[in-house]
């Protein structure tokens, strides 16, 4: 380096004045620091921007990680007297609870195992045959053997107290808690208590049968003032009974009585075995499922004639049903049977199906065999998450809509009690040996797998599986639907209408701009054209959503004019031009020239304005709206003007080779008046064979049935697609444009001059020698273009309606990616599954920008080094 | 002009035909056409939508005339005459009308044409907007004594002046002397001021006081815990500063009820066409003028005022009336912001990829991923902002350093820093690339040159190099502005709001709040055209804000070429 060898002791030695041999220290230490800071900032900034991508990945990442242990406890419980009915734990994880069929409540601290109450829950030593819990909360019902039910409910209620609201005397249970014998008392963040106590109540008995109850399911529903409680009994004689209770408070005693309505369902047939009945909480659907797997839906709708719905048999063979249970939502039941499978079915419209109801019961989710036959299932209070124990102790955590296991735990013996916490962050499991094991969990998105973000899913209430995005939650039970297709469809959508109308405008403005215009209008027009790309694309989604849209709705037969009038002023225009003298044209070739092309373009568009109610009427049955929607008219029009460009090429061919071979008299050759003449003649023509060979095509189309709309063209809304095509392909035009005048004009001057010495004309050279030289480069613009179209957030938030449909209707909504994160990120919850879904929708949109950008890059770099070598 | 046969080489086989001209197809005349008409469609297009906006942004605040219609069946509308349109009258409309009407509506091929009238006083008709049919009109009148009041509530009024009333003394609108009313609104604006000033500039001030108080507490607690001796030597200091801040707020408050007092004894009354009458405060009253007796002058007096009220005042009804001045003070800020932090590491990147980094496959890959970059979504980069920016290092600051405001975040949520940090990591591509693009143009003869002359590398960057390419960096820098002015998608996730309580410059301690969330001027215009209650009302403000923000980033884009232009003729001349 230069500068080195002039540090050196002897540099310049030899001269006459003593000149400072050295480099001042400042000057060194200045060049030392400009050297890092420069390098570790360049550096630092490259990282930075390569930083982006990965941070998106690691926000991603969690969605497909499945969920994780993080504690695992295990210990002995004393022996139960009997069996235990429920099992239940508080939302802070810090109490199980067990109900025992002998009446005692017994409560003991989840991480260590102490007992810490237990209780005589006051049944009156009942003789309890049947038990049911609703899967929300802590309402139970329990069936006796003189057939009455008793309702209760078994509570955690969970209090926060000041710190000094905490009793004296406490039995530490662990670092943490402390007990009193009735309570646990837990200190929490800002100096307070939490008190974790045990409540237990029940009702008098109702009787509904003679026999001892042996199956029972129990639903709340109604409001809280006045409560309608529905349960579904089946007793030793088989007889299944729907009965709803109503509770009401008498408002001068304020003592409650309960009414029990009953209404019997068709009896049972014969042989069948009922193991399992479920009741849906609107009591509209009563299901019993015996042993062999036989399914048995009631249709409880009317309910003092309910009616068998359904019958099928789920199970091949000699398997036996070893478990059935509702999700939450009560829509889909895991059905468990001896081989270890636990697939999901639920009840979906179907007109075809052999059920009285026009409802079917579909197997929707087939999940993965566990090893050993299913014991328990524990559904989720929160989700369609759910925990199946086997035989073997195998338990497995898993998701219904997503089909996959999230957890895979051993318990060591098959599970007695099973139970999954109410906040999905624990798993509870007593075995048949009374040992206990207690896991805390984290699932924090167990909804999402590639195949719900990309492939179709079936959602529950759905008739098959699909591609949806809805995102908004409602209540618990409602399910998120995160399907990144249509969002990915819709802005695939939006870009490619939008390319549709800025690619033709934008390429062939470019080659007139860079071939056919002077200098000087050409340095006008070309910085116009720029100044448009800079244009905010915000304003461009106001004008589009404020003006354009309500523009279009009331002037849609004009836009569809507009296709016809542009086209044939322009080259009617063009006809009429070449009719000029030569010498006049030439001297009008340049600014008048294009001053008559753009004063065409307002008359096509003035005449579009003009013939619009003219064309409405007589196409489109006096309304384009109500003809899109199908309403009137005939799809025969729509079939015209999309056929229209193919015929007009089919007919300028035919034309050329019928009057080439056959008429050669009437190839117009030079260029005098006579060629002039029959030139537009040829034109007229080939329009009038164009127009005829669509009218006829549309005539057959519609003759032999076939509609056209219902496809591209179908019931209009006011943010359509056409309104995002047209104002992004403005945001577009000019970034198209621009590239490509510029790759246009790098092809070398000398392969224009040899060419236009040889003789071609301006177009021969444009056409044949500067397209095919540029091709690459113009190939790259329009990739930037549709980069730029991909990511457009604005104009599709604002005119696009932002519905998530998946169809190519040009009159519908659409709601791209870009446009879905701007919306729903601001009020996404921080590491959220939706907050990941959006950045997984960013990273989506990244590498779709970035393999678009990256392969215009490639091919520019392969142009560039083409233009060096031409 | 001896001109051959184009297909010549490819058919030898063809008898030579030889013309005087070109056959005129060669001319390709339709497709010239085509291809021009393409030209003109975008330059239609462009100037279109320009004159647009031009003409929407300047006529906006230009004072109309109000319009009195009587209609066919006697009522009495009055509003400014907005926009007309034909449209078709449905079947179960058509039946409604006269025997007349309807024959009006059958001659012209069942269409009619209709306007709108923005007939305001929307406390009495619950919509500011009418369309009146043309055939529904039997006469329009403009009388003089119609008035336009602009109000600060409720939107404009459109009626007569019926009575002032100034203390108990009250006035009819006949009585009233040339100019009184006037002198009166300015005395009850006044006060209006006065009573703003105290509620937002003193006691904001003393609130913020409290507030600072209430934190020092608590910060106190969670420093030292709850109870022990520090934090109960904060608390007994803190009530000691309360207290006169307590009465200080009290004789504040009481002076405000007082002006209040006295303000609401001046009230105007006001009829609409129909007679019903509106009586309110004075100092509702932002504007009032005759709208049919105004000499070319006043015309033009209003309509300055309104501009000058657009640009200086705080939005009021939904950001759809008053002023942007917060919306461009963001915008400035934000942008600026953005410079001063894009500046520095752009041209440094720059610096590295050109002169420092050895050239090689690693850098070109580098280069065309800077490129690439250019091209991400702007809303990619807005997720990363409110991922990385807001959340994760806000959220460490909050943790560090305002403990003791969680969990409402200070720093760990949008804000002005956070939305600067975004769009300067969005522009940086743009300022890389030119700042490039200008050190390739410096000459290599000149940077040898001054390496032979014994100068490091870093007095040549310095010296030599930085110099000459300073108007390319400029360009670059200016362009990135405009890019980031005019960029909002990835504002909306990052800290721009539709309406900012407190500006992020202002008197109290540390003076610049860049945590502050901020108002923007391409927000403001999604936010009012689109999501607001009545969007037909907040379009004129949209356009004029369109034409602003427009404004301003033409008016960048123009320097930037203005600067390339400059710098192209510098090197003509200083090439060597």
């Amino acid at each position: 380096m230069l500068n080195e060898s002039l540090t050196g002791p002897e540099a310049g030695g030899t001269a006459r004045r003593r000149r400072p041999k050295r480099t001042s220290r400042a000057v060194l230490i200045a060049d030392r620091i400009a050297d890092a800071t420069i390098t570790v900032g360049g550096l630092m900034v490259i990282f930075a921007v390569a930083g982006i991508m990965v941070f998106l990945v690691e926000v991603v990442v969690p969605l497909f990680t499945g969920g994780s242990v993080g504690t695992h406890t295990q210990y002995r419980l004393p022996p139960a007297e009997g069996a235990v009915l429920y099992t239940a734990v508080d939302e802070y994880n810090t109490v199980a609870v067990e109900l025992g069929a002998n009446g005692r409540l017994a409560a003991h601290h989840l991480r260590t195992g102490a007992m810490v109450a237990n209780v005589d829950a006051g049944l009156g030593g009942a003789d309890i045959t049947a038990f049911a819990a609703t899967l929300a909360g802590e309402e139970v019902m329990f069936g006796l053997a003189d057939g009455s039910v008793r309702f209760g409910s078994v509570g955690i209620p969970i209090q926060v107290l000041a710190a000094n609201g905490m009793p004296a005397g406490l039995r530490r249970l662990d670092e943490r808690d402390a007990t009193d014998g009735e309570a646990v008392y837990t200190p929490i963040a800002g100096g307070q208590v939490r008190k974790v106590a045990l409540s237990f109540k029940s009702e008098e008995p109702q009787r509904v049968s003679d026999r001892p109850i042996r199956l029972l399911d129990y639903r709340l529903g109604g409001t809280v003032e006045r409560p309608t409680r529905a349960f579904v009994t089946i007793d030793d004689a088989g007889a299944v009974r729907l009965s709803l209770a109503e509770s009401r408070v008498n408002l001068l005693t304020r003592k409650a009585s309960t009414r029990v309505s009953t209404s019997a369902l068709p009896p049972l047939p014969d042989g069948l075995r009922p193991a399992f009945v479920l009741l849906t909480d609107k009591a509209d659907q009563v299901y019993v499922a015996a042993e062999d797997g036989t399914i048995l839906r009631y249709d409880t709708r009317d309910f003092d004639d309910p009616v068998l719905a359904e019958r099928i048999d789920v199970l091949p063979g000699d398997l036996r049903l070893t478990a059935f249970r509702f999700l939450i939502g009560e829509q889909q039941i895991v059905v468990g049977a001896s081989d270890g499978s636990a697939d999901v079915y639920f009840r979906i419209q179907n007109h075809n199906a052999a059920s009285t109801d026009g409802y079917s019961l579909v197997l929707a989710h087939p999940l993965e065999r566990q090893p050993a036959p299913i014991v328990k299932v524990a559904p989720s209070k929160r989700s369609k998450m759910f925990a199946t124990a086997d035989a073997d102790g195998n338990i497995w955590v898993r998701h219904a809509t997503s089909e996959q296991t999230l957890l895979r735990l051993d318990a060591g013996e098959g599970a007695a009690g099973l139970v999954m916490s109410p906040r999905d962050n624990g798993l509870y499991a007593v075995d048949s040996r009374r040992q206990a094991d207690f896991w805390s969990i984290s699932v924090p998105h167990p909804e999402t797998t590639l195949g719900t973000l990309f492939g179709k899913v079936w959602y529950e209430g759905y008739p098959a599986p699909s591609y949806t995005w809805q995102s908004s939650s409602g209540t618990d039970s409602f399910e998120e639907k995160f399907s990144l297709v249509p969002l990915i469809f819709g802005t695939i959508k939006a870009t490619v209408y939008s390319l549709l109308f800025a690619v033709p405008i934008a390429l062939l403005a470019a080659i007139y701009t860079s071939e056919f215009v002077q200098p000087r209008v050409r340095a006008v027009v070309k910085p116009m054209m720029e100044m448009m790309a800079s244009l905010p694309s915000v304003v461009l989604g106001f004008i589009a959503a404020l003006v354009l849209a309500p523009f279009v709705e009331t002037w849609l037969a004009a836009v569809f004019a507009a296709f016809l009038t542009f086209p044939l002023s322009l080259l009617a225009a063009a006809y009429g031009w070449q009719f000029l003298p030569l010498t006049v044209a030439g001297r009008l070739s340049g600014v008048p020239k294009f001053l008559t092309m753009a004063a065409v373009v307002v008359l096509a568009g003035v005449l579009a304005v003009a013939s619009a109610p003219w064309l409405e009427d007589l196409f489109f049955g006096g309304d384009v709206r109500a003809w899109a929607n199908g309403d009137v008219g005939s799809g025969a029009p729509l079939v015209f003007f999309l056929a229209m460009p193919a015929a007009y090429i089919l007919s300028a061919l035919t034309y050329d080779r019928l009057a080439g071979r056959w008429l050669p008299a009437l190839v117009p050759s030079g260029s005098g008046g006579a060629a002039k003449a029959k030139s537009l003649l040829r034109w007229l023509v080939v329009l009038g064979g164009a127009a005829c060979a669509s009218a006829a095509l549309a005539a057959g189309m519609t003759w032999s049935g076939f509609e056209a709309r219902g496809g591209m063209v179908d019931t209009y809304v006011q943010r359509n697609t056409l309104v995002v095509g047209f104002a992004m392909g403005f945001a577009v035009i000019p970034l198209i444009y621009t590239l490509a005048e510029d790759a246009l004009n790098a092809v070398p001057e000398h392969l224009r001059a040899a060419s236009l010495a040889c003789g071609a004309t301006p177009w021969q050279t444009a056409v044949r020698i500067i397209l095919p030289a540029a091709v690459s480069g113009v190939f790259a613009a329009v990739m930037v273009g549709m980069g730029r179209a991909v990511g457009e957030t604005m104009i599709v938030v604002m005119a696009a309606g932002n519905t998530p449909l998946m169809d190519w209707n040009v009159f519908n909504g659409l709601r791209a990616l870009s446009a879905n994160i701007a919306v729903e990120l601001p009020e996404a919850v921080r590491d959220g599954t939706l907050y990941r879904v959006l950045f997984l929708a960013a990273l989506t949109l990244f590498i779709m920008t970035f393999v678009i950008n990256t392969a215009a890059e490639v091919v520019r770099q392969r142009f560039r080094k083409r233009a060096v070598q031409l | 002009m001896t001109v051959i046969e184009p297909k010549g080489p490819e058919v030898p086989a063809k008898r030579p035909r030889r013309a005087h001209a070109a056959e005129l197809s060669a001319f390709g005349e339709p497709f010239l056409w085509a291809h021009g008409g393409a030209l003109a469609i975008g330059i239609v297009l462009i100037i279109g939508f320009l004159v647009l906006v031009l003409w929407n942004g300047i006529a906006t605040f230009w004072p109309r005339p109000v319009a009195v219609v009587t209609l066919e069946d006697g009522s009495l509308v009055a509003g400014e005459p907005s926009r007309t349109e034909p449209f078709r009258p449905g079947p179960e409309l058509l039946s409604s009308l006269s025997e007349t009407q309807r024959q009006t509506v059958a001659a012209a091929d069942g269409w009619a044409e209709r306007r709108l009238y923005r007939i305001g006083n929307y406390d009495l008709y619950n919509e500011d907007f009418r369309w009146i049919a043309d055939y529904a009109v039997a006469r329009v009148d403009y009388p003089p004594e119609m008035v336009f009041v602009e109000r600060l509530e409720w939107g404009p009024f459109v009626g007569m002046v019926q009575a002032l009333a100034v203390g108990g003394e009250t006035r009819t609108a006949a009585s009233l002397r040339p100019g009184e009313l006037q002198s009166e609104l300015a005395k009850a604006q006044d006060r209006w001021q006065r009573i703003r000033h105290i509620e937002r500039s003193l006691i904001g001030a003393v609130n913020h006081e409290m507030e600072r108080e209430r934190l020092a507490v608590r910060r106190a607690i969670l420093d030292h815990g709850a109870g022990s001796p520090a934090a109960l030597a904060a608390q007994a200091a803190a009530e000691r500063r309360m207290k006169p801040l307590e009465e200080r707020y009290q004789a504040l408050a009481a002076e405000a009820r007082a002006i209040k007092d006295a303000d609401a004894a001046v009230t105007i009354t006001l009829a609409d066409v129909g007679g019903r009458d509106k009586t309110m405060p004075l100092s509702q009253v932002v504007r009032i003028y005759a709208a049919n007796d105004l000499s070319l002058i006043e015309k033009l007096g209003v309509y300055v005022s309104r501009w000058w009220e657009f640009l200086s005042e705080e939005p009021r009804e939904a950001n759809t009336e008053g002023g942007v001045f917060p919306a461009i003070f963001g915008t400035f800020a934000m942008t600026l912001l953005m410079v001063i932090v894009v500046a520095p590491f752009g041209v440094i990147t720059a610096l590295y990829l050109r002169e420092y980094a050895k050239q090689g496959r690693l850098v070109s890959i580098v280069r065309i991923s800077v490129n690439n970059l250019a091209g991400v979504p702007s809303i990619v980069y807005g997720v990363f902002g409110l991922g990385f920016f807001a959340y994760i290092l806000g959220g460490s600051i909050d943790d560090l350093f305002y403990p003791e405001r969680l969990p409402s975040p200070t720093f760990g949520t949008g804000g002005l820093l956070w939305a600067s940090l975004t769009l300067a990591l969005l522009t940086v591509p743009v300022v890389i690339v030119a700042t490039e693009e200008a050190l390739a143009a410096v000459p290599r003869s000149m940077r040898e040159g001054s390496l032979a002359c014994g100068a490091s590398k870093w007095q040549t960057i310095r010296n030599i190099v930085l110099p000459r390419a300073m108007p390319g960096i400029l360009t670059g820098l200016i362009l990135a502005m405009a890019r980031g002015a005019g960029e909002v998608a990835p504002l909306m996730l990052v800290g721009v709001v539709k309406l900012a309580p407190e500006l992020p410059i202002d008197g109290y301690f540390p003076y610049v709040h860049l945590e502050r969330s901020f108002m923007h001027l391409g927000f403001h215009i999604y936010d009012v055209g689109f999501q607001s209650r009545n969007s037909e009302a907040g379009k004129p403000m949209v356009f004029v804000t369109t034409l602003l923000l427009i404004g301003l980033v033409a008016a960048m884009n123009a320097t930037a070429i203005v600067i390339r232009n400059r710098l192209k003729r510098k090197f003509a001349v200083g090439h060597f």
